[in-house]
């Protein structure tokens, strides 16, 4: 027995090379650089099982979370660029380039190894606290950190994190000191908040939704130009006089540079297709996230002009710890 | 309680209708398939499977991945105590003494004890799960950064009581361990750190190839330098069964295992790992016959096994109680809830009470169709090593290969596990021991994070550990067991080489 399982087993290893014609002929894997529960994870997982149906391969998620994304940013940005291993990354893919160029170090990766497929969503973050904390509004939490400065914890999704540099953009904004405790990606971050080891947390609305809609966590202000559809109740920091504080946690489809362009383009049609389907739409509806699809040309000029924007952004933070 | 029990009569009623139970037993058995591979864990098989059960109910679907996860960690001992190749990460010290058994001729007392161990320690912790969830919950999520530290040095300082060599070089194993740990982008602040220019080595040093080139590739290395081949093992069918002093023995280390598992296990992030080098650590402490430890004492496996299978109940404590993915699988399987349109979150017991106690009640059952599964299976595994050695070891290195490749499609892990084989192989001939080398493994990323964490919390005041009870007190344990693996040196006077092992015997 032992033997005829190897033999299947050696049987699938063995599978031809792929070419144009045939791509996909095996299972293709989406790496999400965060550890589960973050908005890489929610976003990618129904759009592997949206792509699935399509592509007819498996399309499996993969979590290689660690130092804010790089590690699994830099693992697909590496790898063979055969369209078989494909990277669902957040704003923070052009964040920690620039954080590295102003610490004078070797990047982790650069963004010229990785090529748009598709824009998936872009939602505002969202500044939650504990539902039993004291501040009820920005007002209060600015108050309070003014009065002890560095002493308020929050949580983020790793050093130069989508959600350490939207925080840090809001304290800049508002003359406040923050203590910052990184986490390897939003789901523990969020688990960091629940369990009281920090006070303060900025998050993408998916996350924490179910968590506000329990009365668990208390939203006080989004980071977007507009209020986040699903808590229309919540002001924008823009309404509430912070001018510059605006960060969208976006999630993204790469793959890496030299990727095939049939396959590339098989991926941008897969993805088309995919944002339409029901299944998917509703689960992005569900989790507080709308899709936001943009195809690969549009997408390559919106990445430009965010990750423009954000090396902006990183300057006027400088250095952090 | 009468609430629960009319909770659990409605969630039977779901987990035993004909179509949700089909799934149960369909997952277990493909659980147990991913269990025996070797490399192939509980998540990347449950992250393989996801896709399937996109067709089925989302009630069904959690009962399928749940019925997988709880498979592969019963299917992991087997490898383990059969071929000293650890299926999985948690099953890497059941290998010490399953395999010691199975050397000694008793490889189906070993699977039966594992297989009723799991079982035990699987069911006690649903009953814990069903009645202790929410509370359980909020106690959980206390353990912060600095808890972790605090838990993660205990698992250190049980290191100490693992090994059956010389302290001195369980101590430079662990070592060893700990450094490799190191190796890869540092989870912090992103600077790699000693990958020499290897890109793969950026995700660190798997823990999977390590484990499967130290204990599995070693062994078939010195199975092969040895003068005469070893005897090919003939099972008579009485010798498959545990003898009632198995069974007496295995009791104590059962309970004690999965009470532990089970409060390892709700912690959230990735510390359930430790729970059966804990329980070994434990079971060999308080053991009336350490020494016969790593040579075949079926308390090495019944503790262990029973640990890792109460620690896998014990992760859906947050998920179910607050909708918090408190690990890797428990937040797969959000995902796989979400994909089916519902969101789970802290009010998912009130507001989906048909799913969560359908799959609570299925967790019974599951335990139960798998006890039914593994045991018969013992006698056919065991059979497996009537194949003569010649023909099965370079069986079992191309499934060691295939396992390792398949977990991240990666050369270099198996490049890695071969080293690592060939490493293994001369410090066992040097007598060292190779589970330390794990442990340290393991244990290093996610101590450094924590500690890091812990301090950026307290802005750099390690009186963070001190004022927080539950740190505290784990601390506490720690300096308790430090003191008390020294206590023999300073009474005993005499000789300290003795004591540390030093002028062993040449053996």
């Amino acid at each position: 027995m032992l033997r005829t399982l190897t033999a299947l087993a050696l049987l699938g290893l063995v599978a031809a090379p792929a070419t144009a014609q045939t791509y996909p002929d095996r299972p293709i894997t989406l790496v999400a650089p965060f550890p589960p529960g973050g908005v890489a994870d929610q976003v990618g997982r129904p759009l592997g099982a949206a792509m699935e149906k399509l592509l007819k391969q498996p399309v499996v998620l993969q979590n290689k979370p660690g130092a804010g994304g790089a590690v699994g940013m830099a693992s697909v940005a590496q790898s063979r660029p055969d369209g078989y291993t494909l990277l669902v990354a957040l704003s923070s893919i052009s964040i920690i380039p620039e954080a590295d160029k102003l610490f004078n170090r070797q990047p982790a990766y650069t963004m010229d190894q990785l090529a748009p497929v598709a824009l998936l969503s872009a939602d505002p973050t969202v500044m939650v606290v504990k539902a039993d904390s004291p501040w009820k509004t920005v007002k209060d939490f600015v108050e309070d950190a003014k009065k002890r400065p560095g002493q308020i914890a929050y949580a983020s999704s790793g050093v130069y994190g989508t959600l350490h540099v939207a925080m840090e953009m809001f304290a800049v904004a508002a003359d406040i000191k923050l203590r910052h405790v990184p986490f390897s990606g939003g789901g523990p971050a969020v688990t960091a908040l629940l369990g009281n080891n920090v006070q303060a947390l900025a998050s993408g609305p998916g996350p924490v939704l179910a968590q506000i809609k329990a009365g668990t966590m208390r939203p006080l202000a989004g980071w977007g130009d507009k209020r986040i559809p699903a808590l229309p109740d919540v002001p924008t920091f823009k309404e509430l006089g912070y001018k510059d504080v605006e960060f969208y946690i976006w999630a993204g489809l790469f793959a890496p540079k030299g990727t095939p362009a049939p396959a590339i383009n098989t991926l941008r049609e897969a993805t088309k297709k995919a944002v339409d389907d029901p299944d998917f739409k509703k689960t992005m509806e569900n989790q507080g996230s709308p899709i936001s699809y943009l195809d690969a040309p549009e997408f390559q000029k919106f990445w430009d002009v965010d990750a423009a924007r954000l090396a902006v952004a990183v300057k006027k933070i400088g250095k952090v710890e | 309680m009468i609430e629960t029990l009319q909770n659990l009569a409605l969630g039977f009623s779901v987990a035993l209708s004909p179509h949700v139970l089909f799934y149960a037993v369909l997952g277990c058995i493909v659980g147990t398939l991913v269990g025996v591979l070797p490399g192939l864990g509980p998540l990347a098989g449950i992250s393989l499977l996801l896709p399937l059960t996109f067709g089925l109910s989302p009630t069904t679907a959690i009962v399928l991945l749940a019925g997988i996860y709880y498979g592969a960690m019963y299917g992991g001992s087997t490898t383990s105590i059969l071929m000293r190749i650890p299926g999985e990460a948690a099953s890497v010290m059941t290998c010490v003494d399953g395999y010691a058994m199975t050397q000694k001729g008793r490889a189906g007392p070993a699977l039966a004890i594992a297989a009723l161990g799991s079982f035990v320690a699987g069911t006690l912790s649903v009953v814990a799960l069903m009645l202790l969830a929410p509370p359980l919950a909020a106690f959980a999520l206390r353990f912060g950064p600095p808890e972790y530290t605090a838990l993660l040095l205990l698992g250190l300082i049980i290191l100490a009581y693992m090994s059956s060599g010389a302290m001195p070089k369980t101590l430079a194993m662990a070592t060893l361990g700990l450094v490799l740990g190191t190796i890869g982008i540092d989870a912090m602040s992103g600077f790699i750190r000693f990958t020499h220019g290897v890109t793969e080595l950026g995700d660190g040093i798997g823990i999977v190839p390590v484990a499967v080139g130290l204990f599995g590739l070693s062994e078939i290395l010195l199975t092969a330098g040895k003068d005469t081949p070893p005897q090919v093992y003939k099972p008579k069918l009485r010798e498959l069964v545990p003898s009632g002093e198995d069974v007496r023995r295995s009791i104590a280390p059962t309970l004690r295992g999965s009470v532990l598992g089970f409060f390892i296990g709700i912690i959230p992030g990735s510390a359930h790992i430790i729970s059966s080098f804990v329980s070994y650590g434990i079971e060999k402490r308080i053991s009336k016959r350490p020494e016969e430890f790593g040579h075949g004492a079926v308390e090495g496996v019944a503790g262990p096994e029973s640990a890792n299978n109460a620690a896998a109940s014990g992760a859906f404590v947050p998920m179910l109680a607050l909708g918090v993915p408190s690990g890797p699988i428990p937040a797969v399987m959000m995902a796989a809830l979400m994909i089916h349109g519902v969101a789970p979150g802290p009010l998912l017991m009130e507001q989906q009470p048909a799913l969560v106690w359908g799959f609570i009640a299925s967790m019974y059952v599951g335990n139960i169709v798998l006890l039914i599964l593994n045991l018969p299976m013992v006698g056919l595994f065991v059979n497996l090593l009537r194949i003569p050695y010649s023909y099965l070891y370079p069986c079992i290195v191309v499934f060691c290969v295939i396992g390792v490749y398949a977990v991240n499609s990666s050369v270099v892990d198996v490049w890695i596990m071969i080293v690592t084989g060939a490493v293994g192989y001369f410090l066992r001939k040097l007598d060292f021991d190779m589970a330390p080398v794990v442990l340290g493994l393991i244990l290093s990323p996610m101590l450094e994070l924590s500690l890091r964490q812990s301090l950026a919390m307290s802005a750099g005041d390690y009186g963070i550990f001190l004022h927080r009870p539950i740190a505290a007190t784990m601390l506490a344990a720690v300096v308790m067991l430090f003191v008390l693996s020294l206590w023999p040196l300073i009474r005993g006077g005499g000789d300290w080489r003795s004591r540390v092992g030093l002028d062993e015997k040449p053996g």
